[in-house]
C-alpha cells in the first residue's frame, strides 16, 4: 500500500514537472529560465526516486527524518473511516462557505460538527455555537472590518 | 551616545509612549494567536492610526505589537499545530508531538524563554551593530544573496534523512516549493506564470493558505484518527513544573539557543529574507548540533531543542530587521517594509540622521524591543498553565474550532473562497506526504524563498553572465553549501562502513 501510494505520489510529481518544463520551454528567457531551471532537476529526482522504488524494494528508509508521525494505533479500517468522515466535514464546510457565506456557514458547520460528530448534548452544542459566532462577529466583521463574500443562495435570492 | 542610550529608554517609559506599547502588545498578543493574520498585515492595519503620536510613542507601539505577535504565534503552533504566524510553522515540527506526548507546558516554557533571550540578543545587537554593520550589509550583492538563499534551502533538505532516498525526497520536495513559488506574475517581465486562466493565482499562491493547509490539516485528520484529546491518554504531567522545566531548558541548551539567535539576527540583516527563513535555519541548525542518529531522530518527535532554536531565532531576527531598515532604508522583511512607510509618516529619514540627530529615537526601538519581550513572556507565563489545560479537551470538541481558525485565517489572504480550496488541497497533500514519509520542511522553505531566489538568480545572471560563480565570496558560500549537505553523512558512520542503520 506504502509503495504503491509513492509511486503514485512520483507520478503526479513528475506529470508536474514535465508540465511546468514543457510550458517553461515556450516561454522567452525571462520568464521561463527559473521555472526550467526548477523543473528539470524535479524531473530527474523524482524519476531517480521512481527508479530506486521498484529496484530497491521498500525502504523505510529516510533514516531518522525530521517530520510529524501519525497514530498506528487505531485499527487500519477505522482510521480510513476518520479521515474520509473529517476530509468531508472540510469540503462540507467549504461548500457551506460557497453557498450561504461565511458569517452563515460558521454557526452552521459547528453546530452541526458538535452535535453529529462530537456527539455532545443539544444544549451545549448551542450554547457553544451561539458563543462562538457572537466572538467571530465581534472579532472578524466588527473589530478587524473583514469582507466576507456573500454565498451563491445570497447573490440568486438578490440579499 | 550613553546619554542617547539612556534617553531612549526614557522615551519608552514616558507614560503615553508606555501605554501605546501595552496597547500594541494587547493586539499583536491577539494577532500572534490568529493563525493567518500575520504581525505585517497588523503592522499595515494600524499605520494611519500612528500619524498624530511622536515618533517614540509610535514605534513603541507598532514594535510593541510586532514583537508580541512573534512570540506568541508560537503558543498555537506548539497547542494545535497551527502556525499562529507563518514565521512559527518550525515550532510546530517538534512543539506539536510535545503537546502529544503530554508536555505542552514545557514545550511553551521552552518557546517563551527562548524568543525572550533571542529578543534580548536581537536588541543587543541591533544596539551594538548599527554602526559597524555597514560593510557586512555591502559586502553582499545578489549573487551572494543567492547563494545565501540555496545555503538556507539545503539546510532543511539535509534534515531529510541520511539515506540516498530520503536525500532525493527532500531535494525533491525543496525543488517543488521553488516551483509553486512560480506561479503567477512573473516580476521582470509580468508573464504570466501556471495561472490555468484563474485571475486568483496572478498574485501567486499566497503564503499563508499553503501553510496553514499543510501544517494545520494534516495534523487535525490525525487528531480525529485517534479520537481522543491532543495529549491523548498520556498523564496530565504536572504543568507548572512543565513550564519550569522548559524554562529550565532554555537555560541547558544555552549555547544552543544563543547560536539559534545569532542566526535569526544574521538573516534578519540580509534583506528579504524574513523570519520563516530565520526560523528553518535555526531549526536545521538545532538538528545538525544533534550529536548521533539516535539523538537526531528525537527530533520532528518532540525534541526542546528543536523548540528553542526557531523559539530563539524567531524574535532575535527582529533586532537584525532593524539594523538595514534603521541604517540605510533597506527593509529585511515584509514588515519593516510596513515599518519604513512609518518612518516617513513621522518624517524620519532612515540612513545616517538616524545615527545621529535621532540617535535616541533609534535607541527607543531598542529598548521597546527588550521591554515588550520581557512583559509579554512573564505575562503569558502566568497564563500558561491554562493554555497547556487545552490539550486534554477532548479532540472532538476542539477540531471544529481550530477547523474555524484555520479556514478564517486563510481565508484572510485574498478573502476568496479559492483561498479556502487552496487551504484545503495543500491539507491533503501535507496528509499524503506524511502518510508516505515525503518532508514538508523542504517545500515550505523553498516556496517562501522561490521569489527571492528568483531574483536574485535573475540580477546574478543579468548582470555578470554566469562569471559571478567564480566570485570569491561565492565560492566560499558554495563550498558551505556542500558542507552543510555531506556534513551529516560524513558524521555519521555509514551502513557501509560498519555503522550502524
Amino acid at each position: 500500500m506504502h509503495k504503491k501510494g509513492n509511486l503514485l505520489f512520483s507520478f503526479f510529481l513528475i506529470l508536474i514537472a514535465g508540465y511546468a518544463a514543457l510550458s517553461a520551454s515556450h516561454w522567452s528567457f525571462k520568464t521561463g529560465f527559473f521555472p526550467l531551471a526548477v523543473s528539470i532537476p524535479l524531473l530527474v529526482l523524482v524519476i531517480l526516486n521512481l527508479v530506486l522504488e521498484f529496484v530497491g524494494g521498500t525502504e523505510k528508509a529516510s533514516g531518522p527524518a525530521v517530520e510529524a508521525e501519525f497514530t498506528n494505533d487505531v485499527a487500519p479500517e477505522v482510521a480510513r473511516r476518520r479521515v474520509i468522515e473529517t476530509f468531508s466535514w472540510i469540503v462540507g464546510f467549504i461548500a457551506l462557505v460557497f453557498l450561504v457565506g461565511f458569517p452563515a456557514a460558521v454557526p452552521l458547520f459547528l453546530f452541526s460538527y458538535l452535535a453529529i460528530q462530537s456527539r455532545i448534548g443539544w444544549l451545549l452544542s448551542v450554547s457553544l455555537t451561539a458563543t462562538t459566532w457572537g466572538a467571530f462577529y465581534f472579532l472578524f466583521q466588527r473589530l478587524l472590518n473583514l469582507q466576507f463574500e456573500a454565498g451563491v443562495m445570497q447573490t440568486w435570492m438578490g440579499w | 551616545m550613553s546619554d542617547a542610550f539612556i534617553d531612549g529608554l526614557f522615551l519608552v517609559l514616558q507614560w503615553k509612549a508606555f501605554s501605546l506599547m501595552i496597547l500594541g502588545m494587547g493586539l499583536g498578543f491577539c494577532v500572534g494567536l490568529l493563525p493567518g493574520i500575520g504581525g505585517a498585515a497588523t503592522l499595515a492595519l494600524m499605520i494611519p492610526f500612528v500619524f498624530k503620536m511622536s515618533p517614540a510613542e509610535a514605534f513603541a507601539f507598532l514594535l510593541g505589537m510586532h514583537s508580541v505577535a512573534a512570540t506568541t504565534g508560537d503558543i498555537t503552533s506548539i497547542l494545535f499545530g497551527v502556525p499562529g504566524e507563518g514565521l512559527s510553522a518550525a515550532t510546530v515540527v517538534d512543539g506539536y508531538p510535545m503537546a502529544k506526548r503530554g508536555e505542552a507546558g514545557r514545550a511553551l516554557g521552552a518557546a517563551l524563554m527562548s524568543s525572550l533571550v533571542g529578543a534580548l540578543i536581537g536588541a543587543v545587537t541591533l544596539a551594538l551593530a548599527i554602526p559597524i554593520v555597514r560593510p557586512l550589509v555591502l559586502t553582499f550583492g545578489s549573487p551572494e544573496l543567492f547563494m545565501l538563499s540555496v545555503i538556507g534551502i539545503a539546510c532543511i533538505t539535509s534534515l531529510s534523512g541520511l539515506s540516498l532516498r530520503g536525500q532525493l525526497r527532500g531535494f525533491a520536495m525543496g525543488l517543488f516549493g521553488l516551483l509553486l513559488s512560480t506561479i503567477g506574475q512573473e516580476r521582470q517581465s509580468g508573464s504570466l506564470r501556471f495561472d490555468t486562466g484563474l485571475m486568483y493565482l496572478w498574485e501567486g499562491l499566497d503564503l499563508v493558505p499553503v501553510l496553514v493547509g499543510i501544517f494545520a490539516i494534516p495534523e487535525l485528520v490525525d487528531l480525529a484518527v485517534r479520537g481522543t484529546s491532543i495529549a491523548g491518554d498520556k498523564p496530565a504531567a504536572n504543568l507548572s513544573s512543565g513550564v519550569m522545566e522548559g524554562i529550565k531548558d532554555t537555560f541547558r541548551h544555552f549555547w544552543l539557543v544563543f547560536r539559534c539567535s545569532a542566526v535569526g539576527v544574521f538573516v534578519g540583516i540580509m534583506p528579504g529574507a524574513g523570519g520563516g527563513v530565520a526560523q528553518w535555519m535555526a531549526y536545521a541548525h538545532a538538528v545538525q548540533s544533534a550529536k548521533d542518529a539516535k539523538e537526531r531522530e528525537g527530533f520532528g518527535k518532540g525534541d526542546v531543542r528543536g523548540v528553542l532554536g526557531p523559539g530563539a531565532a524567531n524574535n532575535s531576527k527582529e533586532g537584525g530587521d532593524l539594523i538595514p531598515t534603521i541604517a540605510f532604508g533597506v527593509p529585511g522583511s515584509g514588515a519593516m517594509a510596513i515599518l519604513l512607510g512609518a518612518f516617513m509618516i513621522m518624517g524620519l529619514v532612515p540612513g545616517p540622521d538616524m545615527l545621529t540627530k535621532h540617535l535616541a529615537v533609534t535607541y527607543s526601538m531598542v529598548w521597546t524591543l527588550v521591554i515588550a519581550n520581557i512583559i509579554t513572556v512573564l505575562l503569558s507565563l502566568m497564563v500558561l498553565n491554562h493554555l497547556a489545560k487545552l490539550t486534554y479537551i477532548r479532540g472532538g470538541l476542539i477540531i471544529p474550532f481550530v477547523l474555524l481558525l484555520v479556514f478564517v485565517g486563510s481565508y484572510t489572504a485574498n478573502n476568496q473562497i479559492l483561498d479556502l480550496i487552496v487551504t484545503f488541497c495543500f491539507g491533503l497533500l501535507g496528509y499524503i506526504m506524511v502518510r508516505l514519509g515525503w518532508p514538508r520542511p523542504p517545500l515550505v522553505l523553498g516556496f517562501v524563498l522561490g521569489k527571492l531566489v528568483e531574483t536574485y538568480l535573475f540580477i546574478s545572471v543579468a548582470r555578470y553572465g554566469f562569471s559571478w560563480l567564480s566570485q570569491p565570496l561565492v565560492l566560499l558560500l558554495i563550498a558551505l553549501m556542500v558542507v552543510v549537505i555531506v556534513y551529516p553523512f560524513v558524521r555519521e558512520k555509514p551502513a557501509w562502513a560498519g555503522g550502524g542503520d
